[in-house]
Protein backbone atom coordinates (compact mmCIF):
# COMPACT_ATOMS: atom_id res chain seq x y z
CA UNK A 1 0.00 0.00 0.00
CA UNK A 2 1.64 3.43 -0.99
CA UNK A 3 1.82 5.91 1.22
CA UNK A 4 1.91 8.70 -1.41
CA UNK A 5 5.42 9.33 -0.42
CA UNK A 6 6.39 9.68 -4.27
CA UNK A 7 7.53 13.54 -4.90
CA UNK A 8 5.05 13.92 -8.05
CA UNK A 9 4.12 10.61 -8.50
CA UNK A 10 7.18 9.43 -9.70
CA UNK A 11 5.75 5.80 -9.30
CA UNK A 12 8.46 4.59 -7.31
CA UNK A 13 7.52 3.00 -3.49
CA UNK A 14 9.93 2.05 -1.12
CA UNK A 15 9.56 -1.87 -0.09
CA UNK A 16 11.40 -3.14 2.73
CA UNK A 17 12.08 -6.22 2.92
CA UNK A 18 14.77 -8.85 4.39
CA UNK A 19 18.09 -8.57 2.56
CA UNK A 20 18.60 -12.72 2.72
CA UNK A 21 22.20 -12.37 1.76
CA UNK A 22 23.35 -16.10 0.29
CA UNK A 23 24.87 -18.27 2.59
CA UNK A 24 27.79 -19.59 0.58
CA UNK A 25 31.23 -20.91 1.83
CA UNK A 26 29.30 -22.60 4.52
CA UNK A 27 32.09 -25.90 5.55
CA UNK A 28 30.30 -29.05 5.06
CA UNK A 29 33.30 -31.15 5.22
CA UNK A 30 33.79 -32.05 8.98
CA UNK A 31 37.40 -34.15 8.16
CA UNK A 32 40.23 -31.79 6.94
CA UNK A 33 42.70 -34.04 5.47
CA UNK A 34 46.42 -33.61 4.56
CA UNK A 35 50.25 -34.83 3.82
CA UNK A 36 52.50 -35.59 6.42
CA UNK A 37 56.11 -37.00 5.28
CA UNK A 38 57.07 -39.88 7.01
CA UNK A 39 60.64 -39.47 8.71
CA UNK A 40 58.91 -36.54 10.67
CA UNK A 41 57.14 -39.61 12.76
CA UNK A 42 59.04 -42.41 13.55
CA UNK A 43 56.69 -45.35 14.86
CA UNK A 44 56.94 -48.47 16.07
CA UNK A 45 54.89 -50.25 13.92
CA UNK A 46 56.25 -51.55 10.04
CA UNK A 47 54.05 -50.12 7.55
CA UNK A 48 54.98 -49.59 3.68
CA UNK A 49 53.53 -46.42 2.95
CA UNK A 50 52.37 -45.24 -0.05
CA UNK A 51 54.34 -42.90 -2.08
CA UNK A 52 53.12 -39.47 -3.23
CA UNK A 53 54.38 -36.11 -4.59
CA UNK A 54 51.52 -34.14 -2.62
CA UNK A 55 53.11 -31.17 -1.10
CA UNK A 56 53.90 -32.27 2.74
CA UNK A 57 52.66 -30.38 5.81
CA UNK A 58 55.55 -29.75 7.93
CA UNK A 59 54.58 -31.39 11.35
CA UNK A 60 56.09 -30.10 14.36
CA UNK A 61 54.98 -31.17 17.31
CA UNK A 62 54.44 -35.19 18.43
CA UNK A 63 50.78 -36.33 17.85
CA UNK A 64 48.51 -39.30 18.11
CA UNK A 65 49.53 -41.70 15.48
CA UNK A 66 46.89 -43.76 14.13
CA UNK A 67 48.37 -46.97 12.04
CA UNK A 68 46.73 -49.65 9.65
CA UNK A 69 49.38 -52.46 8.89
CA UNK A 70 49.34 -54.62 6.24
CA UNK A 71 47.50 -56.93 8.26
CA UNK A 72 44.73 -54.31 8.55
CA UNK A 73 45.57 -54.32 12.43
CA UNK A 74 44.39 -50.97 13.94
CA UNK A 75 47.18 -49.26 16.42
CA UNK A 76 47.14 -46.11 18.24
CA UNK A 77 51.20 -45.73 18.53
CA UNK A 78 52.57 -48.97 19.21
CA UNK A 79 49.63 -50.34 20.71
CA UNK A 80 47.13 -52.42 18.82
CA UNK A 81 43.39 -51.91 19.11
CA UNK A 82 40.27 -53.68 18.08
CA UNK A 83 38.30 -51.20 15.19
CA UNK A 84 35.15 -51.42 17.47
CA UNK A 85 37.04 -49.91 20.20
CA UNK A 86 39.04 -46.98 18.31
CA UNK A 87 36.45 -44.50 18.73
CA UNK A 88 36.04 -44.87 21.99
CA UNK A 89 39.74 -45.22 22.72
CA UNK A 90 39.92 -41.52 20.90
CA UNK A 91 37.09 -40.13 22.44
CA UNK A 92 39.00 -40.60 25.96
CA UNK A 93 42.43 -39.54 24.66
CA UNK A 94 43.30 -36.61 26.09
CA UNK A 95 46.17 -35.93 23.60
CA UNK A 96 43.62 -36.90 20.53
CA UNK A 97 40.61 -34.70 22.26
CA UNK A 98 43.63 -31.30 22.85
CA UNK A 99 44.60 -31.12 19.16
CA UNK A 100 41.43 -32.22 17.38
CA UNK A 101 44.06 -34.18 14.87
CA UNK A 102 45.88 -37.54 14.69
CA UNK A 103 48.26 -38.82 12.16
CA UNK A 104 47.42 -41.88 9.94
CA UNK A 105 50.06 -44.10 8.91
CA UNK A 106 48.85 -47.07 6.63
CA UNK A 107 50.02 -49.80 4.79
CA UNK A 108 50.08 -48.84 0.95
CA UNK A 109 48.22 -52.65 0.40
CA UNK A 110 45.52 -51.65 3.01
CA UNK A 111 42.15 -51.40 1.40
CA UNK A 112 40.82 -48.01 0.65
CA UNK A 113 37.43 -49.27 2.78
CA UNK A 114 39.64 -49.81 5.92
CA UNK A 115 41.53 -46.44 5.98
CA UNK A 116 37.92 -45.31 5.37
CA UNK A 117 36.39 -46.97 8.86
CA UNK A 118 39.81 -45.54 11.05
CA UNK A 119 38.48 -41.97 9.59
CA UNK A 120 34.96 -42.26 10.15
CA UNK A 121 36.04 -43.94 13.85
CA UNK A 122 38.24 -40.58 14.47
CA UNK A 123 35.69 -38.47 12.67
CA UNK A 124 32.91 -40.08 15.73
CA UNK A 125 35.49 -39.33 18.34
CA UNK A 126 35.77 -35.76 17.25
CA UNK A 127 38.58 -35.56 15.77
CA UNK A 128 38.66 -33.11 12.97
CA UNK A 129 42.29 -33.31 11.14
CA UNK A 130 43.61 -36.19 10.00
CA UNK A 131 47.10 -36.06 8.69
CA UNK A 132 47.96 -39.04 6.01
CA UNK A 133 51.61 -39.92 6.46
CA UNK A 134 53.18 -40.69 2.98
CA UNK A 135 56.44 -41.45 1.77
CA UNK A 136 57.97 -39.13 -0.20
CA UNK A 137 58.31 -40.55 -3.96
CA UNK A 138 61.54 -41.54 -4.27
CA UNK A 139 63.95 -40.27 -7.21
CA UNK A 140 62.35 -38.48 -10.38
CA UNK A 141 60.19 -41.39 -11.76
CA UNK A 142 58.54 -42.97 -9.55
CA UNK A 143 54.80 -42.61 -10.87
CA UNK A 144 53.89 -45.12 -12.82
CA UNK A 145 52.12 -47.76 -10.68
CA UNK A 146 53.35 -46.97 -7.31
CA UNK A 147 55.75 -49.69 -7.87
CA UNK A 148 59.16 -47.53 -7.18
CA UNK A 149 60.94 -49.06 -4.33
CA UNK A 150 59.58 -50.98 -1.42
CA UNK A 151 62.05 -51.20 0.47
CA UNK A 152 62.81 -47.38 0.52
CA UNK A 153 60.93 -46.44 4.30
CA UNK A 154 63.67 -45.28 6.15
CA UNK A 155 65.89 -43.55 3.74
CA UNK A 156 65.13 -41.61 0.54
CA UNK A 157 66.21 -38.00 1.74
CA UNK A 158 62.72 -36.73 1.09
CA UNK A 159 62.34 -32.92 1.62
CA UNK A 160 65.15 -32.59 -0.55
CA UNK A 161 63.15 -34.99 -2.88
CA UNK A 162 59.59 -32.95 -3.15
CA UNK A 163 61.63 -29.63 -3.13
CA UNK B 1 55.84 -20.79 31.43
CA UNK B 2 54.43 -20.12 34.95
CA UNK B 3 52.28 -23.16 35.32
CA UNK B 4 55.48 -25.73 36.04
CA UNK B 5 58.32 -24.07 37.63
CA UNK B 6 61.24 -26.46 38.38
CA UNK B 7 62.76 -25.88 41.28
CA UNK B 8 64.30 -27.55 44.41
CA UNK B 9 62.73 -29.80 45.88
CA UNK B 10 63.42 -31.40 49.21
CA UNK B 11 63.09 -35.41 48.91
CA UNK B 12 63.29 -37.97 51.62
CA UNK B 13 66.76 -38.91 52.68
CA UNK B 14 67.42 -35.16 52.30
CA UNK B 15 68.09 -35.42 48.81
CA UNK B 16 68.09 -32.69 46.76
CA UNK B 17 66.44 -33.02 43.51
CA UNK B 18 65.06 -31.10 40.73
CA UNK B 19 60.97 -32.38 40.66
CA UNK B 20 58.16 -29.84 38.60
CA UNK B 21 56.25 -27.80 41.07
CA UNK B 22 52.57 -26.68 40.12
CA UNK B 23 52.10 -23.15 40.25
CA UNK B 24 48.61 -23.41 41.29
CA UNK B 25 47.12 -19.79 41.39
CA UNK B 26 47.64 -17.14 38.15
CA UNK B 27 46.14 -17.43 35.01
CA UNK B 28 48.54 -19.85 32.82
CA UNK B 29 47.21 -21.98 35.27
CA UNK B 30 46.74 -25.51 33.52
CA UNK B 31 46.43 -28.57 35.37
CA UNK B 32 48.68 -31.40 34.79
CA UNK B 33 47.84 -34.08 32.75
CA UNK B 34 48.25 -37.18 34.92
CA UNK B 35 47.76 -40.93 34.17
CA UNK B 36 46.23 -42.85 37.63
CA UNK B 37 45.54 -46.45 36.42
CA UNK B 38 43.77 -48.66 38.93
CA UNK B 39 45.98 -50.24 41.38
CA UNK B 40 47.47 -53.30 41.09
CA UNK B 41 45.98 -55.71 43.58
CA UNK B 42 48.49 -58.21 45.45
CA UNK B 43 47.30 -61.52 46.48
CA UNK B 44 45.37 -61.37 49.60
CA UNK B 45 44.33 -57.90 49.26
CA UNK B 46 40.76 -57.36 49.10
CA UNK B 47 38.89 -56.29 45.81
CA UNK B 48 36.42 -54.82 47.68
CA UNK B 49 39.10 -52.42 49.79
CA UNK B 50 40.76 -52.01 46.40
CA UNK B 51 37.97 -50.62 44.94
CA UNK B 52 36.64 -47.96 47.98
CA UNK B 53 40.72 -47.04 47.49
CA UNK B 54 40.22 -46.22 43.81
CA UNK B 55 37.49 -44.06 44.15
CA UNK B 56 38.72 -42.19 47.07
CA UNK B 57 42.49 -41.84 45.33
CA UNK B 58 40.47 -40.69 41.95
CA UNK B 59 38.17 -38.55 43.45
CA UNK B 60 41.05 -36.32 45.37
CA UNK B 61 42.92 -35.77 42.56
CA UNK B 62 40.34 -34.95 40.35
CA UNK B 63 38.97 -32.19 43.12
CA UNK B 64 42.04 -30.96 44.17
CA UNK B 65 41.67 -29.09 40.75
CA UNK B 66 45.40 -29.21 39.82
CA UNK B 67 45.43 -32.16 38.01
CA UNK B 68 43.88 -33.32 34.64
CA UNK B 69 43.44 -37.12 35.57
CA UNK B 70 43.12 -38.43 32.24
CA UNK B 71 39.94 -41.13 31.52
CA UNK B 72 41.01 -44.77 31.28
CA UNK B 73 39.14 -45.47 28.62
CA UNK B 74 41.51 -44.23 26.49
CA UNK B 75 44.51 -45.73 28.11
CA UNK B 76 46.45 -48.51 25.61
CA UNK B 77 48.98 -49.70 27.72
CA UNK B 78 49.25 -53.09 28.67
CA UNK B 79 47.19 -53.72 31.71
CA UNK B 80 49.51 -56.04 33.23
CA UNK B 81 52.44 -53.53 32.74
CA UNK B 82 54.64 -53.33 36.29
CA UNK B 83 55.03 -50.91 38.82
CA UNK B 84 59.06 -50.14 37.96
CA UNK B 85 60.11 -47.49 35.31
CA UNK B 86 62.07 -50.60 33.72
CA UNK B 87 58.55 -52.26 32.53
CA UNK B 88 57.06 -49.17 32.10
CA UNK B 89 56.12 -48.73 27.80
CA UNK B 90 55.93 -44.50 28.16
CA UNK B 91 55.31 -43.94 24.97
CA UNK B 92 52.59 -45.33 25.32
CA UNK B 93 51.34 -43.10 28.33
CA UNK B 94 52.77 -40.09 26.13
CA UNK B 95 49.96 -41.52 23.26
CA UNK B 96 47.03 -40.36 25.70
CA UNK B 97 48.83 -37.31 26.66
CA UNK B 98 49.82 -38.06 30.25
CA UNK B 99 52.93 -35.74 31.75
CA UNK B 100 52.63 -37.65 34.53
CA UNK B 101 52.26 -41.51 35.29
CA UNK B 102 51.25 -43.00 39.33
CA UNK B 103 51.06 -46.32 39.94
CA UNK B 104 49.78 -47.71 42.92
CA UNK B 105 49.98 -51.62 44.22
CA UNK B 106 47.75 -52.77 47.22
CA UNK B 107 48.75 -55.30 49.86
CA UNK B 108 47.95 -56.99 52.62
CA UNK B 109 50.15 -56.72 55.10
CA UNK B 110 48.74 -58.67 58.39
CA UNK B 111 45.94 -56.29 59.85
CA UNK B 112 47.10 -53.16 57.34
CA UNK B 113 46.41 -52.11 54.24
CA UNK B 114 50.05 -51.52 52.37
CA UNK B 115 49.37 -49.09 49.66
CA UNK B 116 53.07 -48.45 47.37
CA UNK B 117 52.56 -45.04 45.36
CA UNK B 118 55.11 -44.11 42.50
CA UNK B 119 55.10 -41.37 40.44
CA UNK B 120 56.67 -41.08 36.96
CA UNK B 121 57.69 -38.37 34.55
CA UNK B 122 56.33 -39.92 31.15
CA UNK B 123 58.63 -37.83 29.23
CA UNK B 124 62.17 -39.00 31.39
CA UNK B 125 60.95 -42.07 32.22
CA UNK B 126 62.48 -40.72 35.59
CA UNK B 127 60.66 -42.02 38.93
CA UNK B 128 59.97 -39.13 40.70
CA UNK B 129 58.33 -40.25 43.91
CA UNK B 130 58.12 -43.31 45.61
CA UNK B 131 55.66 -43.35 49.08
CA UNK B 132 54.47 -46.39 50.82
CA UNK B 133 51.50 -46.26 53.75
CA UNK B 134 49.66 -48.37 56.12
CA UNK B 135 46.02 -48.15 57.17
CA UNK B 136 43.88 -50.48 58.86
CA UNK B 137 42.38 -53.15 56.32
CA UNK B 138 38.93 -51.91 56.91
CA UNK B 139 40.11 -48.27 56.18
CA UNK B 140 41.09 -48.03 52.17
CA UNK B 141 39.68 -44.54 51.77
CA UNK B 142 42.23 -43.40 54.48
CA UNK B 143 45.26 -45.07 52.91
CA UNK B 144 43.94 -43.53 49.68
CA UNK B 145 43.94 -39.90 51.18
CA UNK B 146 47.38 -40.82 52.68
CA UNK B 147 49.26 -41.48 49.39
CA UNK B 148 46.93 -38.67 47.60
CA UNK B 149 48.12 -36.17 50.02
CA UNK B 150 52.31 -37.76 49.06
CA UNK B 151 51.36 -36.77 46.00
CA UNK B 152 50.00 -33.29 46.48
CA UNK B 153 52.77 -32.15 48.32
CA UNK B 154 55.20 -33.62 46.23
CA UNK B 155 53.79 -31.13 43.37
CA UNK B 156 52.65 -28.39 45.31
CA UNK B 157 55.08 -28.05 48.61
CA UNK B 158 51.93 -28.00 50.31
CA UNK B 159 49.51 -29.85 52.71
CA UNK B 160 46.91 -31.32 50.63
CA UNK B 161 42.74 -31.04 52.18
CA UNK B 162 43.10 -34.63 51.63
CA UNK B 163 43.34 -35.83 55.30
CA UNK B 164 40.87 -32.72 56.72
CA UNK B 165 37.55 -33.07 58.39
CA UNK B 166 34.40 -31.52 57.69
CA UNK B 167 31.17 -30.87 59.26
CA UNK B 168 27.79 -30.34 57.95
CA UNK B 169 23.45 -30.64 58.78
CA UNK B 170 21.54 -32.99 56.62
CA UNK B 171 18.26 -31.58 57.11
CA UNK B 172 15.12 -34.66 56.64
CA UNK B 173 11.99 -33.75 57.69
CA UNK B 174 11.70 -31.15 60.36
CA UNK B 175 14.53 -32.20 61.66
CA UNK B 176 18.42 -31.06 61.44
CA UNK B 177 21.05 -33.27 62.52
CA UNK B 178 24.87 -32.28 62.87
CA UNK B 179 27.56 -34.80 60.56
CA UNK B 180 31.11 -35.01 60.95
CA UNK B 181 33.30 -36.50 57.88
CA UNK B 182 36.02 -36.96 55.86
CA UNK B 183 37.20 -33.97 53.17
CA UNK B 184 35.01 -36.07 51.17
CA UNK B 185 31.72 -36.01 53.22
CA UNK B 186 32.79 -39.92 53.48
CA UNK B 187 32.72 -41.95 56.59
CA UNK B 188 30.63 -39.48 58.27
CA UNK B 189 29.06 -40.00 61.50
CA UNK B 190 25.89 -38.38 63.10
CA UNK B 191 26.69 -36.24 66.06
CA UNK B 192 22.32 -36.03 66.96
CA UNK B 193 19.58 -37.81 66.20
CA UNK B 194 16.65 -35.53 66.01
CA UNK B 195 15.56 -32.12 66.56
CA UNK B 196 17.41 -28.71 65.01
CA UNK B 197 20.98 -28.63 65.11
CA UNK B 198 22.43 -25.87 62.80
CA UNK B 199 25.29 -23.94 61.98
CA UNK B 200 28.09 -26.15 62.78
CA UNK B 201 32.10 -25.26 62.65
CA UNK B 202 35.00 -27.44 63.63
CA UNK B 203 37.02 -26.49 66.21
CA UNK B 204 41.15 -26.61 65.46
CA UNK B 205 41.21 -29.85 67.74
CA UNK B 206 38.21 -31.67 66.10
CA UNK B 207 35.36 -30.79 68.69
CA UNK B 208 32.59 -29.67 66.40
CA UNK B 209 30.30 -26.40 68.55
CA UNK B 210 26.96 -26.23 66.76
CA UNK B 211 23.97 -23.96 67.13
CA UNK B 212 20.65 -26.40 68.76
CA UNK B 213 17.16 -25.08 69.60
CA UNK B 214 16.91 -28.15 72.11
CA UNK B 215 15.85 -25.89 74.76
CA UNK B 216 13.41 -24.21 72.27
CA UNK B 217 15.80 -21.39 71.75
CA UNK B 218 19.12 -20.92 69.87
CA UNK B 219 22.33 -22.05 72.22
CA UNK B 220 25.94 -22.99 71.48
CA UNK B 221 26.80 -26.49 72.39
CA UNK B 222 29.90 -28.36 71.71
CA UNK B 223 30.83 -31.89 71.34
CA UNK B 224 33.37 -34.27 70.45
CA UNK B 225 32.81 -37.39 68.04
CA UNK B 226 30.98 -40.21 69.97
CA UNK B 227 31.12 -37.76 73.01
CA UNK B 228 28.46 -36.26 74.79
CA UNK B 229 27.15 -31.91 74.03
CA UNK B 230 28.31 -29.78 76.54
CA UNK B 231 26.29 -26.49 76.45
CA UNK B 232 28.78 -24.04 75.79
CA UNK B 233 26.60 -20.59 75.49
CA UNK B 234 23.56 -20.73 76.59
CA UNK B 235 22.86 -17.67 78.92
CA UNK B 236 19.12 -17.03 78.07
CA UNK B 237 18.87 -15.25 74.78
CA UNK B 238 19.64 -16.18 70.89
CA UNK B 239 23.04 -17.12 70.18
CA UNK B 240 24.41 -18.83 67.24
CA UNK B 241 26.95 -18.75 65.06
CA UNK B 242 30.02 -19.98 66.49
CA UNK B 243 33.25 -19.50 64.84
CA UNK B 244 36.58 -20.77 66.48
CA UNK B 245 40.06 -18.81 66.47
CA UNK B 246 42.56 -19.86 64.44
CA UNK B 247 44.70 -21.41 67.29
CA UNK B 248 41.40 -22.87 69.14
CA UNK B 249 41.83 -20.40 71.71
CA UNK B 250 38.66 -18.34 71.43
CA UNK B 251 35.37 -18.14 70.29
CA UNK B 252 33.10 -15.40 68.28
CA UNK B 253 29.28 -15.96 67.92
CA UNK B 254 26.62 -13.65 67.94
CA UNK B 255 23.75 -13.16 70.80
CA UNK B 256 20.49 -11.72 70.17
CA UNK B 257 19.57 -8.95 72.67
CA UNK B 258 16.01 -7.30 71.45
CA UNK B 259 16.00 -6.23 68.44
CA UNK B 260 19.60 -6.19 67.74
CA UNK B 261 22.25 -8.70 67.71
CA UNK B 262 25.99 -8.06 68.46
CA UNK B 263 29.07 -10.22 68.35
CA UNK B 264 30.70 -11.45 71.26
CA UNK B 265 34.30 -12.71 71.99
CA UNK B 266 34.88 -14.92 74.43
CA UNK B 267 37.66 -18.22 75.81
CA UNK B 268 37.27 -21.17 74.04
CA UNK B 269 35.14 -22.51 77.15
CA UNK B 270 32.67 -19.21 77.06
CA UNK B 271 33.79 -17.72 79.50
CA UNK B 272 35.02 -13.84 79.89
CA UNK B 273 32.98 -13.24 76.63
CA UNK B 274 32.74 -10.01 75.71
CA UNK B 275 30.17 -7.79 73.08
CA UNK B 276 33.11 -6.11 70.39
CA UNK B 277 29.82 -4.96 68.15
CA UNK B 278 27.93 -2.28 69.56
CA UNK B 279 24.78 -1.32 66.95
CA UNK B 280 21.45 -0.85 68.93
CA UNK B 281 19.38 -1.04 66.45
CA UNK B 282 21.52 -3.24 64.22
CA UNK B 283 21.99 -6.88 63.60
CA UNK B 284 25.89 -8.41 63.40
CA UNK B 285 26.06 -11.86 62.85
CA UNK B 286 28.18 -14.46 61.58
CA UNK B 287 31.58 -13.93 62.54
CA UNK B 288 35.02 -15.41 60.73
CA UNK B 289 38.62 -14.75 61.80
CA UNK B 290 41.20 -13.70 59.67
CA UNK B 291 44.17 -16.42 60.26
CA UNK B 292 46.43 -14.85 61.93
CA UNK B 293 43.34 -14.16 64.56
CA UNK B 294 43.69 -10.48 64.39
CA UNK B 295 40.47 -9.27 62.71
CA UNK B 296 36.98 -10.70 62.35
CA UNK B 297 35.05 -10.19 59.36
CA UNK B 298 31.10 -10.08 59.89
CA UNK B 299 27.82 -9.60 58.54
CA UNK B 300 26.06 -6.26 59.39
CA UNK B 301 23.14 -4.63 58.35
CA UNK B 302 23.97 -1.63 60.15
CA UNK B 303 24.27 0.27 56.29
CA UNK B 304 20.71 -0.42 55.28
CA UNK B 305 21.39 -4.26 54.31
CA UNK B 306 23.40 -7.00 54.99
CA UNK B 307 27.21 -6.54 54.15
CA UNK B 308 30.39 -7.90 54.86
CA UNK B 309 32.21 -6.15 57.20
CA UNK B 310 35.93 -6.29 59.11
CA UNK B 311 37.04 -5.19 62.12
CA UNK B 312 39.80 -5.59 64.49
CA UNK B 313 39.48 -8.57 67.16
CA UNK B 314 38.43 -5.90 69.74
CA UNK B 315 35.95 -4.39 67.71
CA UNK B 316 37.97 -1.57 66.73
CA UNK B 317 38.22 0.01 63.04
CA UNK B 318 35.41 -1.22 61.76
CA UNK B 319 35.42 -1.11 57.15
CA UNK B 320 32.94 -1.97 55.11
CA UNK B 321 33.96 -4.49 52.58
CA UNK B 322 30.98 -5.17 50.36
CA UNK B 323 29.43 -2.32 48.70
CA UNK B 324 27.68 -4.66 45.87
CA UNK B 325 24.13 -6.29 45.60
CA UNK B 326 22.08 -6.11 48.96
CA UNK B 327 22.28 -9.39 50.40
CA UNK B 328 25.48 -10.47 51.22
CA UNK B 329 26.24 -12.72 53.98
CA UNK B 330 27.80 -16.01 55.04
CA UNK B 331 31.52 -14.41 54.83
CA UNK B 332 34.35 -16.99 55.57
CA UNK B 333 38.04 -15.71 55.57
CA UNK B 334 40.32 -17.64 53.44
CA UNK B 335 43.35 -19.35 54.96
CA UNK B 336 45.49 -17.88 52.95
CA UNK B 337 44.44 -14.27 54.58
CA UNK B 338 43.82 -12.13 51.20
CA UNK B 339 39.95 -13.75 50.54
CA UNK B 340 36.32 -13.73 51.96
CA UNK B 341 33.92 -15.77 49.98
CA UNK B 342 30.52 -14.79 50.96
CA UNK B 343 26.68 -15.92 49.71
CA UNK B 344 24.98 -13.17 47.76
CA UNK B 345 21.68 -13.16 46.60
CA UNK B 346 21.30 -11.32 43.11
CA UNK B 347 18.06 -9.18 41.75
CA UNK B 348 16.43 -12.66 40.67
CA UNK B 349 16.67 -13.72 44.63
CA UNK B 350 19.26 -16.21 43.66
CA UNK B 351 21.80 -17.15 45.55
CA UNK B 352 25.59 -17.16 43.95
CA UNK B 353 28.82 -17.42 45.60
CA UNK B 354 31.68 -14.61 45.48
CA UNK B 355 35.44 -13.39 47.04
CA UNK B 356 36.50 -9.90 47.97
CA UNK B 357 39.25 -9.46 48.40
CA UNK B 358 40.28 -8.22 51.90
CA UNK B 359 42.91 -5.47 50.97
CA UNK B 360 41.45 -4.54 47.27
CA UNK B 361 38.19 -4.83 47.41
CA UNK B 362 37.78 -6.23 44.45
CA UNK B 363 34.68 -8.69 44.41
CA UNK B 364 35.11 -12.04 41.97
CA UNK B 365 32.00 -14.09 40.94
CA UNK B 366 32.61 -18.23 41.45
CA UNK B 367 29.53 -19.19 40.78
CA UNK B 368 26.17 -18.28 38.25
CA UNK B 369 23.35 -19.49 36.74
CA UNK B 370 23.29 -23.17 38.59
CA UNK B 371 20.67 -23.32 40.79
CA UNK B 372 21.32 -21.66 44.44
CA UNK B 373 24.91 -21.66 45.51
CA UNK B 374 25.58 -20.72 49.42
CA UNK B 375 27.87 -21.51 53.32
CA UNK B 376 30.99 -20.99 51.05
CA UNK B 377 34.06 -22.68 53.37
CA UNK B 378 37.54 -22.52 52.80
CA UNK B 379 39.94 -25.83 52.80
CA UNK B 380 42.63 -25.43 55.10
CA UNK B 381 45.00 -24.71 52.46
CA UNK B 382 42.69 -22.02 51.40
CA UNK B 383 42.75 -23.68 47.54
CA UNK B 384 39.45 -24.94 47.74
CA UNK B 385 36.10 -23.88 48.53
CA UNK B 386 33.17 -26.05 49.39
CA UNK B 387 29.65 -24.93 49.42
CA UNK B 388 25.94 -26.47 49.53
CA UNK B 389 24.16 -26.47 45.75
CA UNK B 390 20.67 -26.82 44.87
CA UNK B 391 21.57 -26.96 41.39
CA UNK B 392 20.63 -31.19 40.78
CA UNK B 393 17.80 -30.99 43.15
CA UNK B 394 17.82 -31.04 46.97
CA UNK B 395 20.71 -29.45 48.40
CA UNK B 396 24.25 -31.16 48.22
CA UNK B 397 27.43 -30.16 48.85
CA UNK B 398 29.94 -29.20 46.45
CA UNK B 399 33.56 -28.17 45.98
CA UNK B 400 35.76 -26.06 43.74
CA UNK B 401 38.82 -23.83 43.33
CA UNK B 402 38.83 -20.71 45.19
CA UNK B 403 38.21 -19.24 41.58
CA UNK B 404 35.36 -20.99 41.52
CA UNK B 405 36.64 -23.84 38.46
CA UNK B 406 36.59 -27.43 39.23
CA UNK B 407 33.13 -27.60 40.52
CA UNK B 408 32.39 -31.24 41.13
CA UNK B 409 30.01 -32.75 43.92
CA UNK B 410 31.53 -34.44 47.14
CA UNK B 411 30.79 -38.18 46.12
CA UNK B 412 28.12 -38.78 49.41
CA UNK B 413 25.03 -40.16 49.04
CA UNK B 414 22.22 -38.13 47.64
CA UNK B 415 20.60 -35.83 50.60
CA UNK B 416 19.74 -32.46 51.62
CA UNK B 417 23.01 -31.23 52.78
CA UNK B 418 23.66 -27.64 53.97
CA UNK B 419 25.98 -25.17 55.70
CA UNK B 420 29.26 -26.79 55.48
CA UNK B 421 32.42 -26.05 57.49
CA UNK B 422 35.84 -26.92 56.33
CA UNK B 423 37.81 -27.51 59.31
CA UNK B 424 40.79 -25.09 59.89
CA UNK B 425 43.69 -27.69 60.02
CA UNK B 426 43.98 -31.33 59.64
CA UNK B 427 42.60 -33.26 62.71
CA UNK B 428 43.47 -36.50 63.42
CA UNK B 429 39.94 -38.91 63.63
Amino acid sequence: MGMGGGKGGGGRTTMSEINVTPMVDVMLVLLIIFMVTAPLIQQGVKVNLPETKAAPVEATEKKVVLSIDAGRKVYIGDAEVALEELETKLAANAKAQADKEVYLHADRDVPYGVVVEVMAAAQRAGISNVGMITEPATGSKASNSGKAAPASSGKGKPKEAKR
Amino acid sequence: MKALLLSLLLVPALVLAQAPVIEISGANFRPLPLAAPAPVVQEGADKKAAQAFDAAFTYDLTASGIFQVLDRAGFTADAKEGMTAGSINFSRWADVGAESLVKVSLAQDGGALRGELRLFSVATGKEELKVSKDAPAGEPRQLAHALADALYRHFTREASPFLSRITYVRKAGANRDVYVADWDGMGAQALTKGGTHILPTLSPSGQVAFTSYRKNRPDIYVQTPGGEAKALVTDGQMATGIAYSPDGKRIAYALAEGESAQIYVAAADGSGAKAITDTPYGLNTSPTWSPDGKRIAFVSNRGGSPQVYVMNADGSGVKRLTFQGNYNQTPDWSPRGDLIAFTARDERNAFDLFTVNVDTGKVTRLTQDQGNNEEPTFSPNGRLIMFSSNRNGAAHLWVMTSDGNNQVPLPMEKGNWLTPDWGTAPAAK
